[in-house]
């Protein structure tokens, strides 16, 4: 049997396909086509299976990301959504937090609510903090709120109530009375789709969900009504923003959770990394043609977090998006690729991105009318590039045009050299990279030379030695088959589904049997969704995790829980697990201090799929002859030998400087001892400290 | 000088993500909501002669931000840097050295590199309390505002100095707050040393003066630039205020000669005897930014910023108060400089300026819950932000500071306090070419038996938000009390009163003004703001 991984990209849908049997290896890249994004990925399903000899009916599992749910958003594709609100509360989407993103732009701009003022009602109810109601819902009220706004054409419907984190009765008597007054119309309810405090954020990843719940619903359906009209009788998995694999049904009642799909997948394609190469801490370095993305894998598994924003209106600015309050793998991206324009600033400083020339017109040297000189043309002048075997020799690349861009655009402006120009270029935007990593790093309490950095997207291997070493990575991987590296991260996707629940209280105050029947509550709702995807009960393993912060804090650290069937001392062991969470990030603890707990949350996982690659070489000499490179180290253009990575054998070394070429990536190796692993990996080791 | 543009370029953005990572620790370790949530504070690094090199600029208030960059040397002048060690930090809240209000703590920290003064870490927060009546405009004199602390050792080589914690948490109603705020900021100084000693060993520096003069120096270049760009000439604008009881004049004359800008503010009204009065420090913080925001907005903010600035307000004036003045509410004159400088350059630069916006509301409440726990709240909302010169203003954000509000939810868990509601204000915001933002309407009762202190921040009652170029002003606030009975008063917008269970409380922030006339708006726009509800005829 066979398992498909599709990771459907905003340019390319890359998919890889593993024979249970043999671990014999399919690769395959097509276009994208954003219309029915499904018809490209049955075309290159079609195409593998037709190469390999195989019927769709032996496709045991295919696992799926795909950006669909932010491309909605950001492209306001998504459904006509109302909102039904508390009486009073209306306006929450667009009162928002009420702050700037930026000091000194008066000029600014916030994301348009997607449920416009028009489509959101009040009705009469009221909680408390303390859950107690202190306004029942008002029946007649909703239903003519119901009534209306289905009038006016409202094809999902969200609703958010204050408190309803607390308790969820009110939404769902909505929820009933919608189903009779306006059946058929999608519904998202807060204390569903992200019971947790803080209403602007709940209401936003309520709307979002509601948003996308049709289209999304819509395209599932017919997916994989198409593939099983093909044959395929096997499971269809949904990667969600968590890293976790889902069935399509919790796909379809919380299509929020897709919404970092495609970047879970690059997360996951770390773990599959520290999988083979037996290393559980890493950083992976995803680098594109418009942005870059890094991710912490800890003990084999992406770090995660709850704070997304989506749809940012000046890129990468935080705040600038619409909030997103669901789990998620946690990575940083930055307007850093190989589209990324470099220009001179007013200061007559050097500036790289974030703007970038995308694929169209593209970098000077694609020869299709970009004038802008950009990460690429500079790493075409410092001889990084083969302009003759860029993808493989697909794409032939004009060194005139991205010589004329930096030396009109840069070098003459500042006063240097073409090459010291197109170095800048380099310099400054693996400086970008490195700024974000770090401080991704730090703010986690963590550094650099406890991880090894694994480098993939059709950047990262040119990037990523520079940025290593000015993050103090003691090691750099650069995996076989990076081109495709997120499709890989579907194969090891394990089954997972998280629920959270709010409940604030002193720790020195904690009911623990209540808290007890709580998680047992949340292990039964979690088991539910495992089981319908087909995963043993007896395989399912619980993660439990509580905010936690001081008494008086908003901001709350995630400490790790024991199990609950054990209740005793579980106070002491808290406290003492947040206090040393505490200092590890700030230095000091406040031992006087009240602590109080925030969310209880859980994890259920299922098992790990276990995946073995038999990767093949080709026969010959891997060295190609020499070429002149920038050599930073050197500050010049110095003679750098190059290999060809189809050619280099498992446990080959050599010695760096080295270029190693592939299809779609070269990777390029300063000073620094490399070795070829069983898995056809470059194995790069760095100075200590360097 | 560094001339090398790249490692310049480098230096630099470490700089800004370091102080952007120290804002974050700082936010993250606050205790009170006024830091975590509401983001009322500002971090900076600064030279080892007390110049400022970077500032966070995604969060942080730009009074705050300013008058630390300019009030940070008062630090150096009480402790030189031969009486500073490794493992001090200074604390001071002197009004008319740093922020202007006592609220306002300063927190700096030295760091050592190879035995010499590198280079100084600040902070400055909004703190809860500083005992005295507690924050309200209402005060005769600062000293009934509460604690002064000049500039003070609080951690002395690493050991806090416990007799000055005792101080001020003998002298203030919330002390875990006040305290838990004051150690966040020493952590997040703290992690920002490690970082800067690790940057500078990386770029292979000993020293920032190079670094301190090259970026002063491109910045101040840059801002000369820009000056250069705009004619001549002297621009005035005058703008009238509802004060504590009579009515603040603001009078503005903004000079452009050369690469240079000078504002006098003579013809403004005197020193009021309440506290809304404005240290210079302040005066010159909030003008800078007006400046800054219209003419060179995107070049990063430091000393070398300010330099080719200066600002005049006569001694005794409402815009240059002198000790010992009440202080509290400066901001509530203070926050409308931006737009006085706006209103002056939009003579001469009208597509880089904004109409004008409403004014942060503010209400500092304490009290008791029923099961006998003091409580103190302070939060605060936004108006609606003046209409662009080709876009309409922003429903309920800030305009010239730059807080969150807090959420509901976590008002309603922290205090006994219930939201009614929070909505916006349809017609509220000035009608023009680009329609001013929508305000907002703010319900609240108290469940508590026992009744709370509650004092009022708020402006725009009387005198609402002017358009620019033919745009019409927003509609102004209000401030009202229902009592139990049924009786209702329109509240001294800047006075304290006594809230009780069965009260309910309206207040209702104004909405921005308009810009361009009316008749010019696009036919498109209307139909949408009737549909949407946010203007009704």
């Amino acid at each position: 049997m066979l398992t498909v991984g599709i990771d459907i990209g905003g340019t390319f849908t890359d998919l890889v396909c593993i024979d249970d049997e043999t671990g014999s290896i399919e690769f395959g890249k097509v276009l994208t086509t954003p219309a029915d994004p499904s018809s490209a990925a049955l075309q290159g399903i079609e195409t593998m299976l037709a190469r390999l000899g195989r019927p769709a009916r032996d496709i045991r599992n295919l696992l799926h990301a795909t950006t669909l749910v932010t491309n909605a958003i950001i492209e306001r594709r998504g459904a006509v959504t109302g909102l039904i609100t508390t009486r009073g509360f209306r306006d929450v989407l667009e009162i928002r937090r009420e702050n700037r993103y930026d000091m000194y732009d008066i000029g600014l701009e916030m994301p348009p609510a997607l449920a416009p003022r028009r489509l959101r009602a009040e009705v009469a109810e009221r909680l408390l903090a303390d859950g107690t109601v202190a306004v029942p819902l008002d029946v007649t009220d909703a239903e003519r709120a119901v009534a209306t706004l289905a009038d006016a054409g409202v094809e999902a419907l969200a609703v958010c109530f204050l408190h309803a984190y607390r308790r969820g009765d009110h939404e769902q008597t909505i929820r009933a009375l919608i189903e009779r007054v306006a059946p058929g119309l999608s519904v998202s309810l807060s204390s569903e789709v992200v019971p947790e405090i803080r209403e602007y954020e709940r209401t936003s990843t309520t709307v979002a969900n509601a948003y996308v719940q049709p289209l999304v619903k819509r395209y599932l359906r017919q997916f994989r009504a198409t593939l099983a009209e093909r044959g395929h009788a096997g499971g269809f998995f949904v990667m969600l923003s968590s890293g976790g694999a889902a069935a399509v049904d919790t796909a379809e009642r919380f299509p929020i959770q897709l919404i970092e799909s495609g970047p879970a997948a690059g997360a996951l394609a770390g773990s599959f990394y520290s999988d083979t190469l037996g290393l559980p801490d890493l950083i992976t370095f995803d680098m594109g043609g418009t942005t870059a993305k890094t991710c912490l894998i800890h003990q084999g598994r992406p770090r995660t977090t709850t704070d997304l924003e989506v749809a940012r209106l000046y890129r990468f600015k935080k705040g600038s998006g619409l909030p997103i309050r669901v789990p998620s793998v946690e990575l940083i991206e930055i307007g850093a690729g190989g589209g990324s324009i470099a220009r001179v600033d007013r200061l007559g400083l050097l500036k790289v991105g974030p703007e970038s020339a995308s694929a169209d017109p593209g970098p000077a040297c694609y020869g299709r009318g970009g004038s802008d000189p950009t990460v690429t043309d500079a790493d075409l002048v410092l001889g990084y590039l083969d302009p003759e075997y860029f993808l493989g020799g697909a794409m032939p690349l004009d060194r005139h045009a991205a010589e004329r861009a930096l030396r009109t655009r840069i070098a003459e402006p500042l006063g240097l050299s073409l090459e010291e120009a197109a170095s800048g270029v380099h310099a400054i935007v693996n400086e970008n990279m490195t700024n974000a990593a770090r401080l991704y790093l730090v703010d986690r309490g963590e550094t650099a030379s406890g991880y090894t950095m694994v480098c993939f997207g059709g950047a990262g291997p040119v990037h990523a030695y520079d940025v290593a070493r000015k993050l103090g990575a003691p090691r750099l991987v650069y995996p076989a088959g990076a081109g495709v590296a997120s499709a890989f991260g579907l194969l090891v996707a394990p089954f997972s589904f998280e629920v959270v629940r709010t409940d604030i209280a002193r720790l020195d105050r904690l009911d623990v049997r209540r808290l007890q029947a709580m998680y047992a509550e949340m292990e039964s709702e979690t088991q539910k969704f495992l089981e319908n995807a087909g995963v043993a009960g007896g395989d399912i393993a619980f993660l439990r995790s509580c905010d936690m912060r001081y008494v008086g804090q908003s901001h709350e650290i995630r400490v790790p829980l024991p199990p609950m069937d054990d209740g005793t001392g579980l106070t002491a062991v808290l406290r003492t697990a947040f206090d040393a969470a505490y200092v590890r990030l700030y230095h000091r603890a406040n031992p006087g201090a009240a602590v109080e707990t925030l969310n209880w949350r859980l994890i259920a996982t299922g098992p790990r799929p276990t995946v073995r690659l038999k990767p093949a070489v080709s026969s010959g000499s891997a060295f190609k002859g020499v070429r002149q490179a920038w050599r930073g180290e050197a500050g010049g253009m110095r003679p750098v030998p190059v290999f060809d990575r189809y050619r280099l054998r498992p446990g080959e070394r050599f010695a760096g400087p080295a270029i190693v070429e592939e299809r779609e990536s070269t990777a390029i190796i300063g000073p620094a001892e490399i070795a070829v692993d069983d898995h056809l990996n470059l194995i790069v080791t760095l100075e200590a400290g360097s | 000088m560094i001339r090398d543009p790249v490692l310049l370029e480098i230096v630099w953005n470490r700089l800004i993500a370091m102080v952007e990572e120290q804002a974050r620790v700082l936010i993250n370790a606050a205790f009170s909501p006024i830091v975590s949530e509401m983001q009322d504070l500002a971090v900076g690094v600064f030279d080892r002669r007390g110049h400022m090199l970077a500032q966070s600029i995604s969060t942080g208030t730009p009074g705050h931000t300013i008058s630390m960059a300019t009030g940070v040397r008062h630090f150096l002048d009480r402790y030189p840097a031969e009486t500073l060690a490794p493992g001090d930090t200074l604390l001071s809240n002197d009004p008319w050295k740093i922020a202007g209000q006592l609220n306002d703590m300063t927190v700096v920290t030295p760091v050592f590199h190879g035995g010499e003064l590198l280079a100084l870490l600040a902070s400055t927060c909004h703190s809860i309390d500083v005992g005295g009546r507690g924050y309200s405009a209402d005060s005769r004199e600062v000293f009934e505002e509460g604690l002064t602390i000049p500039v003070q050792k609080l951690i002395r080589g690493g050991e806090p100095n416990e007799e000055l914690f005792e101080l001020i948490a003998a002298n203030v109603r919330a002390p875990r707050e006040v305290l838990g705020d004051l150690r966040a900021q020493i952590a997040a100084n703290e992690v920002s040393a490690v970082r800067l000693a690790a940057i500078m060993d990386e770029l292979g520096l000993s020293r920032l003066d190079d670094v301190s003069s090259s970026i002063r120096g491109r910045s101040d270049g840059a801002m000369r630039a820009a000056i250069r760009d705009i004619p001549d000439g002297t621009y005035r604008h005058a703008m009238r205020l509802d004060g504590f009881d009579e009515p603040i004049d603001i009078v503005a004359a903004v000079t452009v000669e050369s690469d240079r800008v000078h504002v006098d503010f003579s013809g403004s009204s005197p020193q009021s005897r309440r506290g809304i009065n404005v240290v210079l420090n302040y005066t010159f913080a909030y003008t800078a930014y007006g400046l800054i925001c219209a003419i060179c907005p995107a070049v990063p903010v430091n000393a070398g910023t300010f330099e080719a600035l200066s600002v005049f307000a006569p001694e005794g004036s409402i815009l240059n108060a002198r000790f010992p003045a009440p202080v509290a509410g400066r901001h509530l004159v203070g926050h409308f400089l931006p737009t006085a400088v706006l209103g002056a350059l939009a003579a001469v630069i009208p597509d880089r300026v904004m109409a004008e916006s409403s004014a942060l509301g503010a209400a500092s409440i304490y009290g008791r819950n029923d099961a006998g726990d003091a409580f103190l709240a302070t939060f605060f909302s936004y108006g609606g932000y003046g209409a662009r010169p080709d876009k309409d203003g922003l429903a309920t954000t800030g305009f010239p500071s730059n807080l969150a509000n807090t959420p509901v939810e976590l008002l309603e868990t922290a205090t006994p306090l219930v939201i009614r509601t929070k909505e916006l204000i349809p017609d509220s915001g000035g009608r023009g070419q680009f329609r001013g933002g929508a305000g907002q309407r703010i319900t609240v009762e108290t469940r508590s038996a026992a009744p709370c202190q509650v004092s009022c921040f708020f402006e725009r009652i009387r005198h609402p938000a002017q358009g620019l170029r033919g745009g019409a002003a927003g509609r102004p606030g209000r401030l009202v009390l229902r009592r139990a009975d049924g009786s209702h008063d329109d509240l001294h917008p800047k006075g304290q009163f006594e809230f009780r269970a069965g009260d309910l409380l309206t207040v209702e922030l104004a909405g921005g003004a308009g810009f361009g006339p009316p008749d010019r708006r696009d036919p498109s726009a209307i139909a949408e703001d009737l549909a949407e509800g946010i203007v009704t005829a």
